[in-house]
């Protein structure tokens, strides 16, 4: 066992967590424009400038569009860049976050989640990665600051892997793990530069130099198109492996890994499966086990991952189980359900008919408690055992 | 770097060799974007990177899959995103060292409307990019719409002659002046009429890119949407400068400098009358117009003795 590189433990918030991740990357260009609850990343960056921590092109653009649109020209140019947005700013540049995925621009964005347009909410809820969940983007979705951190860097290591070749969204709940302080250890620069150093033995990507009869960009006319659909299609399905690859060899270096794609607790023996995704997960693990105490075979799956979405590993984990309560932070519109839910309903051909559960909580910063999950472990476990149940109940208007 | 030559006159420039476009792109006939797009590299040099977006220009910038019309290099975009990833291209360029000259290359549609914020933006931050804004007055790609610096009382398909329509009713967006007024390195009017000071402001603008922002605002005649004859294009150019519809001025930091003085200018109805989408305007319209012409172009001269 090679031994693991310890950090510096700094007591930082989640979006000081996202920027101190992208500062050790030492990206070429960053943007970003303030919103709540990420402006303290644009802050943090600017700081870190300020203070000659980093060699960073910072550009304090006039909107979220600008945002996206500068680090994906930049990373086509051949550079890193770094961008962080959220709610709003994200639905913003939708037509740029677009733009990125579809010229494979390997930009790396953090997000700290909040409910979308509609009705104006500040306040934390996932409703902006449903959003964006068809761009193209390879998203996926941490629970600590630590993990944001450490999430941050691997998402370098993916973005820029020549197989993949895609931009990529760190989600961390907006308002709790935004603006929480928590422990967090700091890796030395010169490891996260060994880490990263694997992309510098792959192929040169292409890229975009003045002067060379170069372009970036074209009519996808017909076949053209559909075949650039295709082989952003595959990556997707590469980065399923690479997540899990890059997870274990983060874990090889600094101590830290988070399962990739998807990270199990106590599924071994479980009856029952609660799927969370995000800082809920946390809450959840701590019910898990006073449920085990109570008797109550339950196991807990945090959804890292969103896309390209974990079906095999899913799969596996899901067969032979007796019912699967899922949380979800958002709404699926047109079906009345929880996304998440939506997407692990579509695994039935391969688990098996089963009772799923669809809760929706937390929603525009309400908390997804102790009490709410022993209720859905209660729920689960009681349709498990064949009793009738309620196929999506929304927590908030229950209580 | 500006280029140390020996080009005095603007002809020198056309016996490059070289030329960049293959033969039959798919522009109109007459079409002056196509003969600007063709002179921009004759002037600032092969080692650019033109970046462009959804507009007239696009289809031969762009190519269609892997076949393009050009040898060089080139980035495309939205109409939302020109300025911006233009910033991108910029700032990586000078973070690794390498010399770039960044050239946007928009119509009024991206310029004055849908990508002005991303513009306004780059303006104001003195990013080191060339922008050139071809002014065909409105959206002739998508079929003759009108834009903001579609003129007063001129007709589009979206403010076409009817009963309860004569044209546009509002005047149009002054973008030349309002990127002015950012102050940044360097702002010029220009048009191919006047091809000396065009080349002059394009070399001007390669220099003053290494300081800051520069904006080129190209003023250029749609054949097809304009309803005017594909050999008078020139012709219509040279009378908007005649008529003081269109001043030739450059300012920089704000500075306002007229380069070229119409000592007799024309009636604007001298413009209007080689145009097609005017044909309807009554006497008090060209009025208007005239008023527009006269006040705009009182405000350049002012600006410019304010500078004196």
């Amino acid at each position: 066992m090679v031994s693991t590189q310890k950090g510096q433990v700094r007591v930082i918030t989640g979006n000081a967590a996202a920027a101190y991740g992208a500062m050790l990357c030492r990206p070429d260009v960053a943007t970003s424009y303030p919103i709540t609850p990420m402006s303290e990343v644009a802050e943090q960056l600017s700081t870190f400038r300020a203070e000659g921590l980093v060699d960073t092109e910072m550009v304090e653009v006039e909107g979220e569009n600008s945002a996206m649109n500068v680090v994906a020209a930049a990373t086509l140019a051949g550079g890193r860049a770094f961008t962080a947005t959220s709610s709003w700013g994200l639905v913003f540049m939708y037509d740029a976050v677009q733009h990125a995925s579809g010229f494979r621009a390997p930009v790396v964005m953090a997000i700290a989640n909040r409910e979308t347009p509609g009705i104006l909410a500040v306040s934390g809820g996932q409703q902006d990665i449903i959003s964006t969940r068809d761009t193209g983007w390879i998203q996926i979705i941490v629970e600590d600051c630590q993990e944001i951190l450490d999430s941050v860097i691997m998402a370098f290591r993916l973005a820029e892997d020549y197989d993949i070749q895609l931009p990529v969204m760190v989600n961390y709940d907006g308002f709790y793990l935004s603006y929480m302080a928590m422990p967090v250890e700091v890796p030395e620069r010169e490891d996260v530069d060994r880490f990263l150093a694997p992309l510098k033995q792959q192929p040169e990507r292409t890229k975009l130099v003045p002067g060379k009869p170069l372009g970036c960009g074209t009519h996808g006319i017909e076949v053209g198109f559909v075949e650039l659909r295709y082989k952003h299609c595959m990556a997707m399905q590469r980065a399923l492996e690479k997540v899990d690859e890059i997870d274990r060899s983060f874990g090889e270096f600094f101590g830290r890994s988070y399962g990739g794609q998807i990270e199990e607790y106590r599924t071994d023996d479980a009856d029952i499966i609660l799927v969370t995704s995000g800082g809920a997960t946390g809450t959840a693990r701590v019910v898990v086990d006073a449920k085990r105490e109570q008797g109550i075979k339950v196991g807990l799956v945090k959804l890292r991952l969103f896309r390209p979405f974990p079906r095999q590993r899913l799969s596996e984990v899901l067969k032979g189980r007796k019912a699967i309560g899922v949380i979800d932070r958002s709404v699926g519109f047109g079906w009345n359900c929880g996304p998440m839910f939506m997407e692990i309903r579509a695994l039935t051909p391969e688990i098996g008919i089963i009772p799923m559960l669809s809760y929706i909580d937390g929603l525009a910063n309400l908390d997804i408690t102790i009490l709410h999950i022993e209720r859905v472990v209660d729920e689960v476990y009681a349709a498990s055992q064949g009793k009738p149940y309620q196929e999506v109940t929304w927590i908030p208007l229950e209580e | 770097m500006v280029e140390k030559t020996k080009k005095s006159r603007v002809f020198d420039y056309f016996q490059e060799k070289e030329e960049v476009y293959a033969g039959g792109v798919a522009w109109c006939a007459g079409c002056p974007l196509e003969l600007t797009l063709r002179f921009v590299p004759k002037v600032l040099g092969k080692d650019i990177v033109i970046v462009g977006c959804p507009c007239c220009s696009a289809p031969v910038l762009y190519g269609q899959n892997l076949g393009t019309w050009h040898r060089l290099s080139y980035y495309s975009t939205l109409m939302t995103g020109v300025a911006s990833s233009a910033t991108g291209l910029a700032r990586y360029y000078k973070k690794i060292g390498q010399d770039a000259t960044i050239v946007c290359y928009t119509g009024d549609g991206c310029a004055a409307d849908v990508g002005f914020q991303p513009l306004s933006g780059a303006a104001e931050r003195n990013e080191k990019i060339i922008y050139i804004c071809y002014d065909n007055e409105g959206y002739m790609n998508t079929g003759v719409q009108r834009s903001s610096t579609t003129p007063i009382h001129a007709a589009t398909t979206t403010t076409p002659i009817g009963k309860e329509s004569r044209g546009k009713p509002t005047v149009p967006k002054n973008l030349p002046v309002i990127m002015a007024m950012h102050e940044s390195a360097y702002v010029a009017t220009a048009t191919l009429s006047h091809l000396e000071d065009f080349a002059k402001k394009l070399l001007k603008a390669k220099e003053k890119k290494n300081e800051g922002f520069v904006y080129l605002h190209v003023f250029c005649p749609c054949p097809v949407g304009w309803r005017i004859a594909s050999d008078s294009s020139i012709q219509v150019c040279r009378m908007a400068v005649r008529t003081n519809y269109f001043p030739l001025w450059e300012a920089e930091y704000g500075k306002f400098r007229l380069t070229h003085e119409t000592p007799n200018p024309r009636p604007v109805q001298e413009l209007t009358g080689l145009i097609g989408k005017f044909a309807h305007l009554k006497e008090d319209q060209i009025e208007d117009l005239q008023r527009m012409v006269d006040e705009r172009y009182a405000l350049i001269k002012k600006l410019c003795e304010d500078n004196k």
